[in-house]
């Protein structure tokens, strides 16, 4: 299925099974395709689209990025629960991150609730990721472009309403239909430019 | 600590499923930093045993756990 993708999606592909590796994660999840968008160079992908969508929604590199990594740091650890025993879990964690460097905590095995996590070799999508890329391809169609963008992919994320990365989209607002309508826009004018 | 949580503080301090979670969650924390502090010590270059007797344990036992980490 992957014939038709740009450069920059199968940049982003490739990509999100980096983002779960640094996580420690043993799959691909959807969360890991919404990090991806930003780990692209846009010298290596100038028909990255789907930071440009988010940013016409308002939401930037930093707030996702934020986000993908609280999904991680909820897994396991419960904020809430801690501060009940008068444990700010926020302010352990800026402690940590002082002296380790930025999602350290998180980015532990312990944390990630895995034994072993896979430092090497392939990791597989799962289920949820897979059909959100299989939806990145029917939302091209339906659009009536012949190429499978980062776009779509954002598309996908958003159609599928399983996976972390539909939950962050939509707590930033960022809804499937008007999405579309951006997409239809953005591609619109790079195709008249 | 803060009003908020001073209040669910004193709202469940006898409700198991709070107090359990709270445990929980402690025991998750506390591996995520040991794991953090075992790697760092490694980095610097300390023995198994130093650290061992840093986490007050035996070597065998904090070698088996993070050996393989590849620390």
């Amino acid at each position: 299925m992957f014939e038709r993708f740009t450069r920059a999606a199968r940049l982003v592909v490739v990509q999100a099974q980096e983002e779960a590796r640094q996580r420690k994660a043993d799959e691909i999840r959807t969360e890991h395709l919404l990090a991806a968008f930003y780990a692209v160079p846009d010298a290596d992908a100038p028909d990255d689209l789907a930071p440009a969508v988010l940013e016409r929604f308002g939401v930037g590199r930093d707030e996702v990025l934020r986000a993908v990594d609280r999904v991680h740091a909820s897994s396991g650890i419960d904020a809430e629960a801690l501060s009940t025993i008068g444990i700010d879990l926020d302010e352990v964690r800026r402690q940590v991150e002082e002296a380790f460097g930025p999602g350290a905590l998180d980015r532990t095995r312990a944390a990630s609730g895995k034994k072993g996590g896979r430092l090497f070799g392939h990791i597989p999508f799962e289920g949820p990721a897979k059909k959100a890329l299989q939806l990145a391809l029917r939302e091209a169609i339906a659009l009536g472009h012949n190429h499978i963008g980062t776009e779509h992919i954002l598309l996908g994320l958003l159609h599928s309403d399983e996976g972390a990365a539909h939950h962050i989209l939509a707590a930033h607002g960022v809804r499937l239909a008007p999405a579309r309508a951006v997409v239809r826009d953005l591609v619109g004018r790079r195709e008249a430019g | 600590m803060s009003d908020a949580t001073k209040v669910a503080a004193a709202a469940s301090s006898r409700d198991p499923a709070v107090g359990l979670a709270a445990v929980a969650s402690l025991r998750k924390l506390l591996e995520s930093l040991e794991e953090l502090q075992v790697s760092n010590a490694r980095a610097q270059g300390w023995s198994w045993q130093q650290i061992a007797d840093a986490l007050q344990v035996s070597r065998q036992a904090v070698h088996k756990k993070y050996r393989r980490y590849g620390f």
